[in-house]
């Protein structure tokens, strides 16, 4: 049978090896409307964002946890981030 | 569509790389801004206003009304900078006058959708006056007070919400003077609608900020924000998302606190966040609408 692989994975970060169980999603941000705030970046439950290495905009580094919260993106003073609930 | 914004934002090489092409039509939010301006927005990094502006558009976007249909009036100060980026009709104002423009424009157009949108200073000091009688009339206008405690944009001074205690730098020995409670005054002026929520529970904001707008009668929402610039730096209150995460340790919703015993009810120093009102009065343009058909007697 052959594994499911979910639509948020990029050719970085390798396939988590369980299929995750709930909702899934994808983080895009906009990196010209950022403002480095940190407040995404502190609040993530999934730990799906982080500073990049400037410390200047957030990045998402781990697309594969995200659970679609939606934290970051009402959160987001500056409107940069846009999350889509994956089917 | 989005050429103006690619135009305007010097692109970095690594950022060129990412989807901006179709970056307006990605979500319903950014739909609503005014995409000839330029963004990023004036307000400081991780400031709460803008939490306050995507739970307006989103409350607007839910009930579903047609852009023409809403008007936003606005004063002067980092909250009245709110309507310049959104893409409804638009009135920029003077210093605290943003309700008796409101009241022009509602009163000329019963029809619309009015939103004032104000800070601390510009509703309850500058527009002190203008907000009571707002609300005594029952006025069908919709009353965004976003409250940061301070005067953030004229560089931090003291407003009347800021709390007792509390420094800014024209009082650099704590503010001896107690702060105004927004939702009280509201309620004992004759508001029809009064809801206080805070940018942290930002999904709450957008629920009563719907129901405020579909409401007919005065409604008062307090969104209460922070400064981190200013009222953080001098408090030492951290960054913001530090005074964000202290709005979600230091509220508590009415329902919670109402089953409080009365002794800890008394002794609370948490921020008390829920609808407090939401009853029928009649509203003011139907009254006057009424008048005007009665004096005529009976044509219109």
């Amino acid at each position: 049978m052959p594994e499911v692989v979910p639509q948020s994975e990029t050719k970085n970060s390798p396939p988590p090896a369980v299929p995750r169980k709930g909702p899934r999603g994808e983080v895009t941000i906009y990196p010209t409307w950022c403002k480095g705030c940190h407040i995404c970046v502190e609040f993530c439950p999934q730990q799906v964002l982080a500073m990049d290495a400037s410390n200047e905009h957030a990045t998402v580094v781990h697309p594969e946890k995200c659970t679609a919260c939606h934290f970051c993106d009402t959160h987001c003073p500056d409107l940069a981030i846009v999350v889509r609930k994956l089917e | 569509m989005s050429e103006h914004i690619l135009e305007a934002a010097t692109l970095k090489k690594e950022e060129a790389l990412l989807p901006q092409a179709n970056w307006f039509e990605r979500s319903e939010t950014l739909q609503k801004l005014r995409k000839t301006k330029k963004f990023p927005t004036i307000w400081c990094a991780g400031c709460g206003i803008g939490v306050v502006m995507g739970a307006l558009i989103r409350a607007i976007d839910h009930l579903g009304l047609d852009n023409d249909q809403v008007a936003l009036v606005s004063g002067i100060g980092c909250t009245a900078r709110m309507p310049v980026y959104m893409d409804f009709n638009t009135l920029h104002t003077t210093h605290g006058r943003a309700l008796a423009f409101a009241t022009g424009l509602k009163i000329a157009r019963p029809d619309m959708k009015v939103i004032a949108i104000m800070g601390d200073g510009d509703a309850l000091a500058i527009g002190g006056n203008h907000f009571i009688h707002a609300a005594r009339r029952n006025l069908g206008i919709t009353a965004l007070v976003v409250n940061n405690s301070i005067y953030g944009m004229t560089g931090g001074q003291y407003s009347p919400t800021t709390p007792f205690g509390r420094k800014a730098t024209t009082a650099p020995y704590g503010n001896i003077e107690p702060p105004f409670p927004v939702c009280e005054l509201a309620i004992a002026a004759g508001a029809s609608y009064v809801a206080r929520s805070t940018v942290y529970h930002a999904l709450e904001l957008d629920k009563y900020l719907t129901e405020a707008i579909a409401k007919d009668g005065f409604s008062l929402i307090e969104a209460v924000s922070y400064c981190h610039t200013t009222f953080g730096r001098l408090n030492k209150l951290g960054t913001a998302a530090d005074m964000m995460r202290a709005l979600k340790e230091n509220t508590i919703a009415r329902t919670a606190f109402e089953r409080l015993p009365p002794e800890e009810q008394a002794a609370n120093t948490k921020i008390v966040r829920g609808n407090f009102v939401n009853i029928e009065r009649p509203q003011y343009t139907a009254i006057y609408a009424n008048l005007i058909s009665e004096v005529r007697g009976g044509e219109k």
